[in-house]
């Protein structure tokens, strides 16, 4: 007890009524738990239909039926459909595709989720936050003969990988926020059904 | 400019107009405070959900939004120890002018290079979208300077090793 | 100003400015400090006209062992006189009893000034006859046939002429091996370092085929087994091998070769620290760009214009 610095407590932790115990899913709204089996058995049929050529009817499945409320395996089950979908659309189709899709019923709201896709997709990869487990990833560098010791170790001439995948999601991006918008964007970072 | 680049800020152009739109918001956390709620983290409902823009696995913006700051990092390509060690440099040269630039971030976050924090009292004196602008330029320029700097630097030593051994020949 | 010179300009300049006939002696006094920690000191203890130069080095001792002294009496002969206390080696001049003809006081100045390059030399010299002894010797031999010392060589020369510094010299029969121990403490001095060795090391293949050949390490390179004093700490040390090959150890050569060596490691970090501010110049200029770009971003502030009672304008300050 005697060795605790009590100033690196943060008291608001513990206390219930502060702001910093807020219950945020007040804030979410109800969504259906979705097993990973589930998931897996929808990824299933819209694989289906994708390769039965209807890559548009694929996508709207896709999105029409994300799993909201699925944990993070189910979660990123469906991304790698949709990511797989997304690829498989020619680039001359995407803007005819879109279009029909936000001109359909609950267009918009379809169109949301796709942008919450194309920003997950993109967020694949990306650098670990923390500086411990960067110390771990065998991908990093070792120090060097030079001795590099200023900054923290990179991977240096393996950057470009996924710079394929990333650029075909750069192209949705750049069409989707076009037709719908930067208000989609706004409501992806609001909205509390993550993808 | 490269082919893929252009739609990388394009989106980062659009990610940036959509973040940007920020109120003033006092702390509930202490009273009389106002801080940016993205560093302070102390209401969870006021921090939306961050977004990555990238276009490979070594160029990449973070962006993390909230009621009242946006923090904006930036991972910026580096292909070998040269560019990792001129854009560390550039990086400080930045960083100790942070006074002067405002939206500066003194310390990037981790992964990434360089990290903006951009709050509501930033936007009310300034114009939105010359700041997402100068960003975009930032992004633009910084790449470009730093590979010239890299090639400047080989044809001058490569100038420099022929001029010595030259009298050898 | 990209090779650097192997005299001493300040000493060549005084010298020159004496030696002019209408020149008035004075007296003078000076310390003069050239590259590698050397010290000169220029004075005129007796008289007006007797210029006493005397200079330090950090490896004379070592250098004595490798032949200074009939290098240094070659050189400057009838000059020598004792070293003044605290250095290394003294030569003085007589402003009254300078040779007649303009060539041979140019001359005189020329040695003068280059008595840092000459008391270095001795080592190299050394090593080049050395060189041409094996050479000599081991044309009796076939290759497989050689005795064990002509196919080895002779022993390494080390001058630690800086602190953590050092030159090594090896010959051979077909052959001579000058290492260069460099410390870079910064990290951006030692990549930059690799950057430039690398051009080093190419340009032999590119540009300059008959220039010697250049190597870099981080670690002692083979011919420094067992030599003593080598910093035991890894990374911070470089080891710069240049090989001479016999095309430069001509006697006709001999002498540009060994003062041009010589420069190498003055002149290496010299340029690795004209790029460092070179690119620091240029990211500054870059950053007040930048700065000058989010200026931009702030909308232009109004005029404000305020009238006091008594109708005098004023602006409001911010």
């Amino acid at each position: 007890m005697a060795n605790i610095n009590w100033r690196t407590i943060n008291i608001d932790a513990l206390e219930a009524e502060s702001s910093y115990n807020f219950d945020l899913s007040t804030l979410t709204p109800a969504v259906q738990p979705v097993s990973t089996a589930d998931v897996q058995a929808l990824s299933g049929q819209i694989r289906q239909l994708s390769r039965g050529g209807d890559n548009e009817g694929a996508l709207r499945g896709a999105l029409e039926n994300a799993p909201f409320g699925a944990d993070e395996q189910g979660k990123s089950i469906h991304l790698s459909v949709v990511t797989e979908i997304l690829q498989n659309i020619r680039q001359a189709e995407m803007t005819p595709i879109l279009q029909r899709m936000y001109q359909s019923e609950n267009g918009s709201e379809v169109c949301d989720t796709l942008m919450k896709y194309l920003y997950k997709g993109m967020a694949q990869g990306a650098p670990s936050a923390n500086a411990t487990t960067n110390a771990t990833n065998a991908r990093n560098v070792t120090p060097q003969a030079t001795g590099f010791t200023q900054a923290g170790g990179r991977n240096f001439g393996g950057g470009e990988g996924g710079g394929q995948a990333m650029s075909v999601l750069l192209s949705w991006h750049e069409k989707l926020v076009e037709m719908v918008g930067p208000g989609s964007i706004v409501r992806v970072m609001s909205d509390r059904r993550t993808v | 400019m490269s082919q893929s680049l252009r739609p990388y800020l394009h989106c980062v152009r659009s990610t940036l107009t959509a973040a940007l739109s920020l109120s003033d918001f006092a702390s509930q956390a202490s009273e009389r405070h106002n801080v940016p709620e993205i560093e302070a983290r102390s209401s969870p409902e006021v921090i939306l959900n961050p977004l990555t823009v990238s276009r490979n696995q070594e160029e990449r913006v973070l962006v993390e939004p909230s009621v009242n700051s946006v923090r904006v990092s930036i991972r910026i390509k580096q292909a070998d120890e040269i560019e990792h060690i001129l854009v560390h440099k550039f990086d400080r040269f930045l960083t100790q002018r942070a006074e002067a630039f405002f939206i500066l971030r003194r310390k990037s976050v981790p992964g990434y290079d360089i990290s903006f924090l951009i709050t509501n009292f930033h936007t009310e004196e300034m114009l939105k979208h010359k700041l997402v602008d100068f960003i975009i330029q930032f992004m633009e320029e910084v790449d470009k300077e730093i590979s010239e700097m890299k090639l400047f630097l080989n044809a001058r030593a490569r100038f420099v090793a022929e001029s010595f051994l030259t009298p050898f020949d | 100003m990209l090779l650097l010179d192997y005299q001493n300009v300040l000493i060549e300049s005084l010298l020159r400015d004496r030696f002019a006939p209408d020149a008035t002696p004075s007296s003078i006094d000076q310390v003069v400090s050239d590259f590698d920690n050397v010290t000169f000191h220029i004075s005129t203890p007796n008289t007006k006209t007797q210029i006493l130069v005397s200079i330090r080095l950090k490896c004379y001792p070592e250098l004595l062992q490798y032949g200074a002294q009939a290098v240094l009496e070659r050189e400057y002969g009838a000059y020598i006189v004792q070293p003044e206390a605290g250095y290394d080696f003294s030569v003085q001049v007589d402003l009254e009893k300078l040779p007649a003809s303009q060539e041979e006081r140019d001359d005189l100045i020329r040695r003068v000034s280059l008595l840092k390059r000459n008391a270095m030399a001795a080592p190299f010299e050394q090593a080049f006859d050395e060189y041409t002894a094996l050479h000599e010797e081991a044309s009796h031999y076939t290759s497989e046939s050689a005795p064990q010392g002509v196919k080895e060589g002779g022993a390494v020369r080390a001058i630690h002429y800086r602190e953590e510094e050092a030159i090594f010299i090896k010959a051979s029969h077909d052959r001579v091996t000058v290492i260069f121990s460099t410390v870079f403490r910064e990290e951006t001095d030692r990549i930059f370092a690799k950057v430039f060795l690398q051009e080093f090391a190419d340009a032999r293949r590119r540009a300059i085929q008959n220039a010697p050949q250049v190597l870099f390490r981080n670690d002692p390179p083979l011919e420094l087994q067992g030599q003593t004093g080598l910093p035991k700490v890894k990374g911070e040390m470089s080891y710069i091998t240049f090989v001479l090959f016999p095309r430069h150890l001509t006697p006709q050569r001999r002498e540009e070769v060994i003062s041009h060596i010589q420069t190498f490691r003055d002149y290496f970090h010299y340029h690795i620290k004209a790029s460092k501010a070179y690119i620091h110049s240029r990211m500054r200029r870059r950053t007040a760009d930048f700065l000058q770009v989010l200026r931009r971003a702030r909308p232009e502030a109004e005029e404000k214009e305020r009238k006091t009672a008594s109708g005098r304008t004023f602006r409001v300050q911010g």
